[in-house]
Parts: C-alpha cells; sequence; structure tokens
C-alpha cells in the first residue's frame, strides 16, 4: 500500500507538470487491444497500424537492456514484411509502395526529478494499475503499409498472419473505409481475418 | 380420398384443432415478427446515414454519439464550442462539414438548428437527399422547416406558426418568438422525418434571453433587436463532415480526437454502427432463441393435444378399419393431420404477421423512428416455414405411432 501511495504521488506530480500549460487529455490504452485503421480509394488500400508494445514483445517500457533492444528490433524487422501481419488475396494484384514502420515512445512523463512541492496530492490512490510498469510509458508500435493494386475489388478479404506472428497479440479492432462506406470489426487469433464482400 | 377423410375428421374436431392453430400461429408470428423487426432494424439503422465520413462531437462514446446526433436517440452529449468547429472546418482534408444543434423540442418533436448546407449534404439510403415538398427552405430567421412525419402528425401547413419548447419536455416555451413553417420535406424514412429543423442562428436568436438556463423574468429582447444581433452560434452539438480523400479520414480522425484545446471525438459512422450492432446482436439472437423455443414449446402442445385426442378416437379409427384402412394408414392420417394443422397455422401467422405490423409500424416508426419493412416473405422464410412443417411431421410421429399400435391391438372392437 505504502508502495502505492508513492507511485501515486509520483504520477499525480508527473501529471500536474505535464498539465501545467495545457488542458489534460489522456489517450486511451488497453493492452491486448490493438487498432487498424484500412482506407480505400481508388487504386490505394492504406493499412496503419497502432499496436500496444505488451502485444508485441510483451513490455512498454523503453527498452534499455540488451535483450529488450534486441526484442524490439526483431519485432520491428517482423514488421518489415507484411506478409507477417496480413495477407491479401492474389488476384487482387496489390504492390506496396510505401511502408513507414516505427515506435512511439509516450515519453511525456520521463523527466520527473522535482516533485517535493507537490506531496499534497494525497487523494489520488486510484493508480494501483501503474504498478506492473517500471516506468510510466506506454510504447506503441505504429506501422503504415500503402499499396497500389491492380484489382482492388477483388479483396473480398484479409487475413492477418499478424496473431501467429505475434503469439503476445489480442484483439485487433479494425476500422473500415471505402467509397461504399464504413464499417468496423473485431478481429480475434481463433477467426483471424476479415470479410470484406461487398465492401469495396 | 385419403385428404378429404383427414380434413372432414379435423373438421369434427373443429374448436380443439382451431385452439391448436391459433397456438401455434401466433408463436410463429412471434418468430417471423422478431426477424422482421430485426431486419427493419438493422436495415432502417444503416440506410439513416451514408456518404458522411466523419461524425464530430464532444468526448463520447462513438455509439452514443451516434445515437445522438443522428437518431436522436439515448443521452444527450456535451456541446463543442463554433472555435473548435472552425478549427475544424479550416483543415485542409475537410471537404464540407454541415454543423448541428440539439436540445430543444416542439411537442415531443426535436428541434434541430443546422444550416442549408445540411439539406444538401445529409444523404440516406445510399446517395438519397433530404428534398422539399411544398413551401421553401428557411429564409428568414424565424422559419421553420417540417420533416414529413412532424407536418403529418401535427397537421402543420405551410403558414402554421409554431412555438418551440425549451429542452425536450419542459414546460418552458420560447412562446416569445414565435416560428413560421416555410417548408415541409418529403418523407424520408429516416429520423429527419421527425425533426422540426431551424437555422443555428434561430436557436441563438431564442436562447437571446436565457443565459441563465431559464428566462430570465422581466427580461424581454424586442425580436427587431435580436434581429441586428450578432447570431453566430457560441456552441453546437456535433457537425457531418465530408473529407476529400478517403485516405486521410483516420488522419483527420485522430487530429481531432487528440485537439489540444477540446475533448472531441470523431467517428466514423458505419463504423459505430457496426459496434452497436456486435452488442444489439447478442439481444436479436436472444430473442430469436426464445422465440425458436416458443414454436417448439407449441409443437410439443400440439402432440399432446393429438395424445389426449387418440383415446376419444378410438372408435373413429377402428371405423377407419372396418373401412378397409390398415394401420400405415393410420399413421398417414394423423401425419396428414399434422401436416394440415401447420400448413393452416402458417397461413393464418402470416395474415397475423401482417395485421400485426401494419398496426404497429406507425408506432414503432413514431416512437423509435424505425421504419418496418413490410413487405413480401423472402426465400429465408420459406425454409423456416419447411423447417416447421418438417418439425411438425417429427412429433406427430410420436402420436401416430401410438395410434398405429391402438388400431393394430384394437382392430375392429374396442373394448373401452
Amino acid at each position: 500500500m505504502k508502495k502505492n501511495i508513492y507511485y501515486s504521488l509520483l504520477i499525480s506530480a508527473m501529471v500536474s507538470v505535464s498539465a501545467a500549460e495545457e488542458t489534460r487529455q489522456v489517450d486511451k490504452h488497453e493492452h491486448g487491444v490493438g487498432e487498424l485503421n484500412i482506407a480505400i480509394e481508388g487504386n490505394a488500400i492504406d493499412f496503419e497500424f497502432f499496436i500496444p508494445g505488451a502485444d508485441i514483445v510483451g513490455f512498454e517500457y523503453e527498452a534499455k537492456t540488451e535483450s529488450d533492444i534486441a526484442l524490439v528490433n526483431a519485432a520491428l524487422e517482423k514488421f518489415e514484411n507484411f506478409d507477417n501481419i496480413f495477407s491479401l488475396p492474389e488476384s487482387s494484384n496489390c504492390n506496396l509502395v510505401n511502408s513507414e514502420i516505427g515506435i512511439n515512445q509516450d515519453d511525456d512523463h520521463d523527466e520527473h526529478d522535482d516533485h517535493d512541492e507537490h506531496d499534497d496530492h494525497d487523494e489520488h490512490d486510484d493508480h494501483d494499475e501503474h504498478d506492473e510498469h517500471d516506468e510510466e510509458a506506454h510504447n506503441e508500435f505504429v506501422v503504415h503499409y500503402s499499396f497500389n493494386c491492380g484489382n482492388i475489388k477483388e479483396i473480398d478479404r484479409i487475413s492477418f498472419p499478424y496473431f501467429t506472428t505475434f503469439p503476445n497479440s489480442g484483439e485487433l479492432e479494425v476500422q473500415f473505409v471505402s467509397e461504399i462506406g464504413s464499417t468496423s470489426f473485431e478481429v480475434e487469433g481463433d477467426e483471424p481475418f476479415i470479410d470484406l464482400k461487398g465492401k469495396i | 380420398m385419403l385428404l378429404k377423410l383427414s380434413f372432414s375428421s379435423l373438421y369434427a374436431r373443429l374448436v380443439t384443432v382451431g385452439m391448436t392453430i391459433l397456438a401455434i400461429s401466433v408463436s410463429l408470428m412471434l418468430y417471423m415478427s422478431v426477424e422482421k423487426l430485426r431486419t427493419s432494424a438493422y436495415t432502417s439503422f444503416t440506410d439513416t446515414i451514408s456518404q458522411t465520413d466523419l461524425i464530430v462531437g464532444a468526448r463520447a462514446s462513438s455509439v452514443q454519439l451516434l445515437l445522438y446526433s443522428v437518431f436522436r436517440i439515448g443521452n444527450a452529449t456535451n456541446n463543442i464550442t463554433w472555435e473548435s468547429y472552425l478549427d475544424l472546418v479550416s483543415k485542409e482534408e475537410v471537404d464540407w462539414t454541415v454543423p448541428i444543434s440539439l436540445g430543444d423540442s416542439h411537442k415531443g418533436f426535436r428541434v434541430m438548428g443546422t444550416n442549408k448546407e445540411f439539406f444538401s449534404r445529409y444523404k440516406y439510403r445510399g446517395s438519397q437527399s433530404v428534398s422539399i415538398d411544398k413551401g421553401y427552405l428557411f429564409e428568414d430567421l424565424y422559419d421553420v422547416v417540417l420533416g414529413a412525419g412532424v407536418a403529418e402528425k401535427l397537421g402543420y401547413k405551410i403558414g402554421t406558426s409554431l412555438v418551440v419548447s425549451h429542452g425536450l419536455q419542459s414546460f418552458s416555451d420560447h412562446d416569445d418568438q414565435p416560428f413560421r413553417v416555410s417548408g415541409i420535406l418529403k418523407k424520408t424514412g429516416t429520423p429527419v422525418d421527425n425533426t422540426v429543423i431551424v437555422s443555428l442562428a434561430a436557436i441563438e436568436a431564442i436562447h437571446v434571453d436565457w443565459s441563465t438556463g431559464a428566462k430570465i423574468p422581466g427580461q424581454l429582447t424586442p425580436i427587431d433587436e435580436i434581429r441586428e444581433m450578432d447570431l453566430t452560434p457560441k456552441n453546437i452539438t456535433a457537425a457531418l463532415v465530408g473529407v476529400k480523400s478517403k485516405l486521410t479520414i483516420f488522419q483527420l480522425q485522430r487530429w481531432i480526437n487528440e485537439y489540444p484545446e477540446e475533448a472531441m471525438t470523431a467517428i466514423l459512422p458505419g463504423a459505430a454502427l457496426q459496434e452497436l450492432w456486435r452488442v444489439v446482436g447478442v439481444i436479436e439472437n436472444l430473442l430469436l432463441g426464445i422465440s425458436v423455443v416458443v414454436i417448439f414449446t407449441t409443437l410439443v402442445g400440439m402432440a399432446a393435444i393429438m395424445f389426449s385426442s387418440l383415446s376419444e378416437r378410438r372408435r373413429e379409427m377402428a371405423i377407419w378399419r372396418a373401412m378397409g384402412a390398415s394401420p400405415f394408414t393410420v399413421i398417414g392420417l394423423l401425419m396428414l393431420e399434422a401436416i394440415f394443422i401447420s400448413i393452416l397455422s402458417i397461413t393464418f401467422s402470416v395474415v397475423l404477421l401482417f395485421c400485426v405490423l401494419n398496426l404497429l409500424q406507425p408506432w414503432i416508426d413514431y416512437n423509435y423512428g424505425i421504419l418496418v419493412n413490410i413487405e413480401m416473405l423472402a426465400i429465408k422464410d420459406m425454409y423456416v416455414f419447411a423447417v416447421f412443417i418438417i418439425a411438425s411431421i417429427t412429433v406427430s410421429l410420436l402420436p401416430a405411432i401410438r395410434a398405429y399400435w391402438f388400431s393394430i391391438n384394437d382392430g375392429m372392437t374396442i373394448k373401452l
């Protein structure tokens, strides 16, 4: 409990420092839930992944030890080949035109040293869930692929080897948009595909 | 011959058989109406908004924002400031935006403030747009455009004057600033039908003397003075947004969701609707499951009635046997009877279904904005009927076999 209070103090202090000049907002962050956005227009199809570090490498602090760095690099390498992540029907004839692979290190909270003046924040004790982190950081894999397709209408299904590539992964929340309209899917490892018949 | 015999036998037991048919028809109707409501609700929801790429409102769950801004159901979301809206409008990804403002009502119908672009940008059922049936869109500050349903239910015509109430069910009216009906829209089958549409400036105008959330007693700004005022809205409920390229939707969505000055949410209408349906789907399946169980129960009931009638009908069967019917004919007769009952029940249930749907349709439309599709039966329904007939034959086998034993044992003489 004492430890919890310590962390609460630390966290509330960090929040107050970083919030001094701006409105306070914190993005959602849920372990086990990656986000995927798919947009289609003309012959182009874009994929954007936002996946919590925990789902990929099992931790979310900044990799500092050699083994952690190796893990992150191995994961990034897997993203380099999109076949590890998802697959499009061959008949759609899609070619990768651009990809960006990176980690969004949420390091807003790294510089916390002078929190003595914040001792009066005793009422913040609901931060227990942060105990599991060594540092308050949530890194996220941010990956972007753009394709150009010869026959985009042939994409009737996209499957996700992602779930086998990264065994720690949970579900993917997919937002999909094309000229016909938008829809969403929840994809999990037991049914690792989305059905796009009539949606493109 | 067999058919006629079976039919006459049924006719002789009109009351019992009639009640059985009624019970089965009602259960079948229950199943079909659940199925109809389910598909109608889905198409009605998905057809309500199309070609809008994003809906932007205050931070809320996507389903809540969608339901409130488009369907006007559920809890109100907060408003967003006009400044944030202008920031959004100036984004390069944005092609068009339509601001909407909700909160007031007229006799239970929602009043929506928007601009004229709403009428050209808002699309439903693919690419249909709202069009004016009578009159014209608002020209004057105090002009209102009525949805077809509002005009019909309240009997309003062009030129009718009306007063907007503050809030949804409140006794305080904006009676100092009456409106005049300038136009009536064509029926769309969407919540627009049940909406009273005014300009954003009008929403601002009727709240001029309401700065404290209620009418300030004694203070009444003359209408002429209000007309002179700057009536740019201070806040709006939501904005419909179209983007130039679909490929930039998510970028814009992220910008809105992370907009530092104000907590906002941008949703993709179709995606949010699908999210809602993942939840509703569970309940739908539950309802369907229950109605299947009800059908099964009535089938068992039918078998029970056949069983109990068997002992009464031992004489009848003896006569059949005397006339030369084999025990198998007895089985056939009973199964024919079951087929008769199920076909009659199906016919009756379809009639019942259409009566009930016709009766309830206006009420469901009025209260929930869901237009139940009363159309001819689909092929899927035929499958259901076929399965039902097979099930009823199977169920009737039990009493039929018993009748077979009876007829073998009794022969032509009955030892009662």
